[in-house]
């Protein structure tokens, strides 16, 4: 068997654990009410997919719309983040000022975030968005900003003496430079987001897969509740290891490029 | 004509954490020729590495003037000045043709001038066909290749070049002073070439200005008439560079 086969057959070997203890759980508990088998989410889930939901929209719907407000929340603050980061790096008077108040964002608990901005812009799609930005911009722009400190000047100035301009730099020397820095953050960007977004859905925006669960929950509909939430770490798991990875590869192809 | 004037030019530095300054330019002058290769040789530290960074705008001075004279005597005629750095300085994310074609953007070269410059400047260092490689995948000499036809793709009026060789190994270094000699009598920009090896300085130079440390100044300029193609074995050079040795060290150890 090579490695690779390994690795998968070990990946299967987990996730079939997990549904085991699942399913043993649910027979030891005998009470669909209170833990559905697996079996019975999975079936859940499957007539979910085919039938339109309690507000007479499909799942796809629901799906879809958390899906845009995650991307959409999720971009503006990676593209905040990053330009933030990279004028404290390269201003003096950004970095004294910023470094000031970004530790006293990154300590704001996110929960409370998601509450204030409820309050602030009601149940709107402004009020997730802001969340979103306050809470993951900071943490975005304090990688960024440390990616900064590590660019090595020698190119700088290899740039400089050949006068190349702002854009030329920050496509060519800055950016590709911070990337490292840019993607490990993106990661833990990506989590915050679409816990704030799932916490946003729950509380107090219409539509989505949060808003879902919770009204499954509220109906005190334990697999509806399991099924939705599957739904959503199974779109979460194919956005990191399908997109994110296959991106990361792109970029950094040059670290292991090899002629032909 | 002149093509770089390098009037009593001085730079201190601010000693790290003290209020003391050290002298690391002490009122240089010196003009170099259009067409001229010409050599500062000086041991490290002795501000040479300064002196091109200054040449090249990318560090400031206290007083003093340093004129770059176009070769184009056009209204606003800007200098092309390239530079080759003592080490690659390739971005390793983009492809060799694409390190050339950063420096080509960013001097405003016209885009439908590329594929020529870059085939053109490739060729001459050796590394036609090279074009979508990654600078990782090159030897450091072949690195350094990339880095000698991208500063030569700009079409310098003056080429800087700070030590060009020094992180080669011997064998790579002598071959590249080789092939630099053949492609200077192509492209026929005015060198200043920064070194501490004398021989590397006598076998290339028409001209060298020698530093001591402290203080930072020039001591001796030689001009050198032997004649080309030379061979760092040739007689003369090794005589010239024997002498040159002796009285470099009678100054530095003094």
């Amino acid at each position: 068997m090579t490695r690779r086969w390994q690795i998968a057959a070990l990946r299967a070997g987990s996730i079939l654990a997990l549904l085991l203890i699942w399913w043993a759980a649910s027979k030891f508990m005998n009470d669909p009410q209170i833990l559905p088998g697996p079996l019975a989410i999975g079936r859940t889930i499957v007539a979910d997919l085919q039938t339109p939901g309690p507000d007479g929209e499909s799942a796809y719907f629901d799906i879809g719309i958390t899906l845009a407000r995650i991307v959409i929340a999720f971009a503006a603050s990676m593209i905040a983040g990053t330009a933030i980061g990279l004028a404290m790096g390269l201003n003096r008077l950004c970095e004294r000022s910023l470094l000031t108040i970004l530790p006293l964002l990154l300590t704001m608990p996110t929960i409370l975030m998601v509450f204030l901005a409820t309050l602030w812009f009601g149940y709107s799609e402004a009020g997730g968005l802001v969340a979103v930005m306050v809470v993951v911009t900071p943490y975005v722009a304090v990688n960024t900003f440390e990616g900064t400190k590590a660019m090595d000047k020698t190119l700088g100035d290899m740039a400089s003496a050949f006068k190349a301009r702002r854009g030329l730099l920050l496509r060519h020397i800055y950016l590709p430079q911070l990337m490292p820095y840019i993607f490990s953050a993106l990661h833990y960007a990506f989590g915050l987001t679409w816990k704030i977004v799932a916490l946003a859905e729950t509380f107090g925006l219409k539509h989505g897969i949060g808003y879902m669960f919770f009204f499954w929950f509220q109906q005190f509909d334990i697999a509806q509740t399991l099924a939705w939430i599957i739904m959503f770490i199974v779109l979460m798991l194919i956005l990191e290891h399908g997109v994110f990875a296959r991106l990361e590869g792109a970029v950094f192809a040059w670290r292991t490029a090899h002629a032909h | 004509m002149p093509a770089i004037t390098i009037d009593k030019v001085t730079k201190r530095f601010l000693a790290p954490g003290g209020q003391t300054r050290f002298i690391v330019l002490d009122d240089i002058s010196l003009i170099v020729g259009d067409g001229e290769f010409v050599s500062i040789v000086g041991p490290s530290g002795c501000g040479k590495s300064t002196l091109l960074n200054i040449i090249a705008g990318i560090e400031s001075y206290d007083t003093g003037t340093v004129t770059i004279h176009p070769r184009v005597a056009a209204a606003n005629a800007q200098p092309r000045i390239g530079y080759v750095f003592q080490s690659p300085r390739l971005l390793n994310w983009l492809t060799v043709e694409k390190n050339i074609h950063f420096v080509l953007e960013a001097q405003n070269v016209p885009r439908s001038k590329w594929p020529d410059l870059v085939a053109k400047n490739l060729a001459m260092v050796g590394l036609a066909g090279q074009e979508r490689n990654y600078p990782l995948n090159l030897s450091g000499g072949m690195q350094q290749r990339v880095a000698i036809a991208r500063a030569l793709a700009i079409e310098p009026d003056i080429l800087l070049m700070d030590e060009p060789f020094s992180h080669l190994d011997a064998i790579t270094a002598r071959k590249l002073r080789f092939d630099l000699m053949d492609i200077l009598q192509r492209a026929k920009p005015t060198i200043l070439f920064v070194t501490h090896d004398l021989s590397e300085a006598v076998f290339l130079s028409n001209k060298i200005h020698m530093m001591s440390t402290r203080p930072a100044r020039i001591f001796k300029r030689v001009m050198i008439d032997i004649p080309r193609p030379r061979q760092p074995e040739d007689a003369r050079v090794v005589e010239l560079e024997k002498n040159l040795l002796r009285e470099f060290f009678s100054v530095v150890e003094a």
